[in-house]
């Protein structure tokens, strides 16, 4: 059995896959708690949490200080002495007077800890993490090593959403844990993680949504090139996918470049929720009228028009003029925009996919698709998953020591260039297995950015240095029904 | 106002020999440093990949005999001298470095930035018309200047800062007045030219200025070279762009060299160098790697303090790792600026026919 939750808005999404598949749809006023005991405990179990997340971000996370030890080259707000250097040495000592001086008496309610090169050696960070101990909670003190990558800005950014969400994610793991203790978190790139992992770099499941119902859609679907439309209450999401798999960028957050890889999405602000208040706006109050709501929405209009969806005699208050002109301007508005993209088919994913995408297709002239249990495709994807894993990998002959997101592993004298990436595959491997990958995913890991030098010091070779990339492409398990 | 970083992967492939001074490693660590830094990142700066540079663009200075040596010498493997071999596959990644070049200037010219910086390998300002040498191939500056020329700059200042006399570029424009070449560099040094009374010849003669200056020299020097010399025939000449061969072995801690410079001292002496570009020149300025054999204690810090001196970054930060203020201390020369004080002296005399500012 493969299980996954994706919790939404306002509802939370169960699917139950086996040789066949059943979706649940728990509002989110009833509890996690509820969710998971619907959800059963049998087989594996992968949770999506973006919606809650996503609220956090670009809400408010709380006040989160920000200590940095930048040593030389530029540098950036809550400053300490300490420095180390782009091979990992410690080149100044961290100043732990300066340190408590700007913990004592700070009431932030999380603190971010960034120092240039920690994904070489993390050491000062964890320095500056000790002494943060001794004021602030674990779960309220997030450092950047575990994120791996260089750009010192974007683990700035990073290790501060991290240290903001960090509690949720941790009470959140703790919850779920009690009744499904080896249950996964479903990441920004559509792929899994165990809860260790997510703790240790909560950003792993910021902006989870679009990949998961992308991954669903493409698994409902059997599609390897379209692109779905996930219309949800509040937005529509358009998310290309290519030979089979979403398409994998950056993610700027309020306008900051982060080290998350997410789906790439457009985001339209128009959804079931939307209010019609004259004409469609993007203005979501609640629920739509057939719900419970107040205001009248496009699913109203739908209603209106002819739909049969939830109470149809609330919806009718609004004015059938009025109900055609906004389901022409979503219409219009979306149809264009797919039209531009030119994706030749269209897959339909969310509650009123069955509703609005034949009329969207023939708007945006395109050939349409509309799965079964397309509603909950969000929760399908993150059901049918793989642990999904990215290592940013540095190995040090003279140092005798390969990083991997800025935890050390011993590295063996005088191995040689294929062997190191054999030796850094299985320990991707062996932390793939720790969280539960079936053998069958861990046939093929990716390696990029592969770059390699040596380090001469007086006519003579004294160290060889070779940087990439490893890890384990997202996407659906080899084990999926 | 965006300062153009021309670098591709390709910087990094030519190799003489692994263990040689100008080797990829010199550019592993700035490339951290800069990624670390998320300056590829910074909407103030643009990353531009390099392209091979024509065979016209190379022929406006070199003889076609050297290019074919070249060409040929990247087949079979060759020697220019003892520390320049022409191992496989060289006119490619000479090509390429000198290609960067004509690409920044295409770019400063058409505003599609302000300004460049060339993060190229192998470096170029000791190559003459028809020879290589000491590391160099093809004068990629040389190239640079000519395609500014002919894409209508008429006078261009060349401010070469490697420790080393640029011979080559001297070479190649001592008779030309439309193109004023400054260099200062160690003396006696390597390749053993640079001396103040070298001043061109022909019609071009005036427009060459040499500014030598014993080891241990320090930022002090360099700031008064600036002030006395640099800024003033500047003024003066009128440029409508300056190419900065902008070696960086005049570093405390290069191995190769004896003179006395930190991270800050070429930050400043760039940020010297664009109040001077945008005051004479609308600020076109194109910076191209030269020297510089610090890998690790030199190199990332004094690139990255280049490009945020060149991006208008905030550079009252950039310096050395503490680890190596002993070393500072132990290079600077206390005496080197009274000589050059001397030698400014009689290279004023010396140009003075030439430029009414020293008279
Ligand atoms: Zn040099």
């Amino acid at each position: 059995m493969f299980t996954g939750i994706d919790i939404g808005g306002t509802n939370t999404d169960i699917a139950l896959i086996d040789s066949d598949i059943r979706t649940i749809k728990v509002s989110n006023s009833k509890g996690l708690a509820q969710a998971l005991l619907k959800a059963g405990d049998g087989g594996r179990l992968a949770v999506s949490t973006s919606q809650p997340l996503n609220a956090m971000v670009t809400g408010s996370t709380g006040r989160v200080r920000t200590i940095t030890i930048p040593g030389p080259g530029l540098v950036h707000g809550g400053a300490v002495k300490g420095a180390v250097g782009p091979r990992g040495d410690v080149l100044e000592p961290v100043d732990t007077r300066q340190v408590e001086g700007l913990l004592r008496g700070c009431r932030a309610d999380a603190v971010a800890i960034v120092g240039k090169f920690s994904v070489r050696n993390p050491v000062q960070e964890e320095i500056v993490r000790d002494i943060a101990r001794q004021f602030f909670d674990d779960e309220q003190i997030a450092i950047s090593a575990p994120l791996g990558g260089l750009n010192f800005p974007a683990r700035i950014a990073t290790t501060r959403i991290n240290a903001g969400i960090k509690a949720t994610v941790v009470s959140l793991s703790d919850q779920i844990r009690k009744t499904h203790p080896d249950f996964l978190f479903v990441t920004s790139d559509g792929g899994l993680c165990g809860f260790d992992r997510a703790i240790d770099n909560p950003s792993l499941l910021y902006h989870s949504s679009p990949a998961t119902v992308a991954l669903g859609a493409g698994y409902l679907s059997k599609k390897q090139d379209c692109l779905v439309v996930d219309i949800g209450g509040t937005t529509t999401d358009l998310v290309p996918i290519r030979d089979g798999k979403p398409v994998l960028q950056t993610l700027f957050v309020q306008g900051r470049r982060t080290l998350i890889q997410a789906v790439t999405a457009d985001t339209i602000p128009l959804g079931g929720d939307s209010c019609i208040r004259d004409v469609l706006t993007q203005v979501r109050s609640g629920n739509a009228r057939a719900f419970g709501g107040g205001e009248p929405t496009l699913t109203d209009a739908l209603n209106v028009l002819g739909a049969d969806i939830g109470d149809v005699s609330r919806s009718c208050c609004l004015d059938p003029a009025k109900a055609f002109e906004a389901y022409q301007y979503y219409l219009e508005t979306l149809g264009a925009i797919i039209h531009r993209k030119d994706p030749g088919l269209i897959v339909g994913a969310g509650f009123l996919a069955p509703y609005l995408i034949p009329d969207l297709a023939d708007e945006a002239r395109v050939r349409y698709y509309v799965p079964e249990h397309a509603a909950s495709a969000n929760a399908v994807g993150a059901a049918v998953s793989r642990i999904s894993i990215r290592i940013h990998a540095r190995a040090d002959s003279g140092r005798g020591i390969l990083t991997l997101n800025g935890v050390d592993y011993p590295l063996p004298a005088g191995i040689s260039d294929d062997d190191l990436l054999m030796y850094a595959g299985e320990i991707v491997r062996t932390q793939a297995r720790k969280e539960g990958a079936p053998a069958q995913d861990l046939k093929e890991l990716l390696t990029s950015q592969y770059s390699v030098y040596n380090v001469v010091r007086g006519g003579r070779t004294q160290a060889r240095i070779t940087d990439f990339v490893i890890g384990i492409a997202p996407g659906i398990t080899a084990e999926a029904p | 106002m965006t300062t153009g970083i021309i670098f591709g992967p390709e910087y990094l492939r030519h190799e003489q020999s692994p263990t040689h001074p100008e080797r990829n490693e010199r550019l592993a660590y700035t490339m951290d440093q800069l990624m670390e830094e998320g300056l590829f990142d910074h909407p103030d700066i643009m990353l531009i990949p390099p392209r091979k540079a024509t065979r016209t663009e190379v022929l406006a200075v070199h003889d076609p005999g050297y290019l074919s040596f070249l060409e040929e010498s990247s087949v079979t493997g060759g020697m220019i001298d003892y520390d320049t071999a022409i191992p496989h596959g060289l006119i490619g990644d000479a090509l390429l470095a000198a290609g960067g070049a004509v690409i920044a200037a295409d770019a400063v010219i058409d505003q599609t930035i302000h300004n460049a910086f060339v993060l190229c390998r192998p470096p170029g300002h000791h190559a003459g018309r028809s020879h290589g040498g000491g590391f160099c191939y093809l004068n990629n500056a040389a190239i640079a200047v000519r395609h500014l020329q002919r894409r209508g700059m008429k006078r261009i200042l060349i401010l070469d800062w490697d420790a080393h006399h640029g011979n080559g570029t001297q070479e190649i424009f001592f008779t030309d007045p439309s193109v004023l070449f400054c260099s200062v560099h160690q003396f006696p040094f390597y390749p053993g030219s640079g001396q103040i009374d070298e001043i061109g010849s022909g019609e071009g003669i005036g427009y060459t200025v040499n500014m030598p200056v014993p080891g241990g020299s320090s930022d002090q020097v360099y700031q008064y070279l600036l002030t006395e010399i640099v800024i003033p025939l500047a003024e003066e000449f009128q440029p409508d762009c300056i190419v900065v061969s902008a070696g960086q072995d005049n570093h405390f801690s290069d191995p190769l060299t004896g003179l006395a410079l930190t991270a800050r001292g070429y930050a400043t002496m760039m940020q010297e160098v664009c109040i001077l570009a945008d005051s004479i020149c609308l600020g076109r300025l194109v910076g191209i790697l030269e020297g510089g054999y610090s890998v690790e204690g030199g190199l990332p810090y004094t690139n990255l303090g280049i490009i945020a001196a060149m991006a208008g970054l905030d550079i009252s930060a950039i310096r050395e790792p503490d680890s190596l203020l002993d070393l500072l201390h132990r290079s600077v020369s206390e005496s080197a600026i009274s000589q050059v004080i001397t030698i400014t002296g009689e290279l004023k005399e010396i140009l003075s026919p030439y430029w009414t500012c020293f008279r």
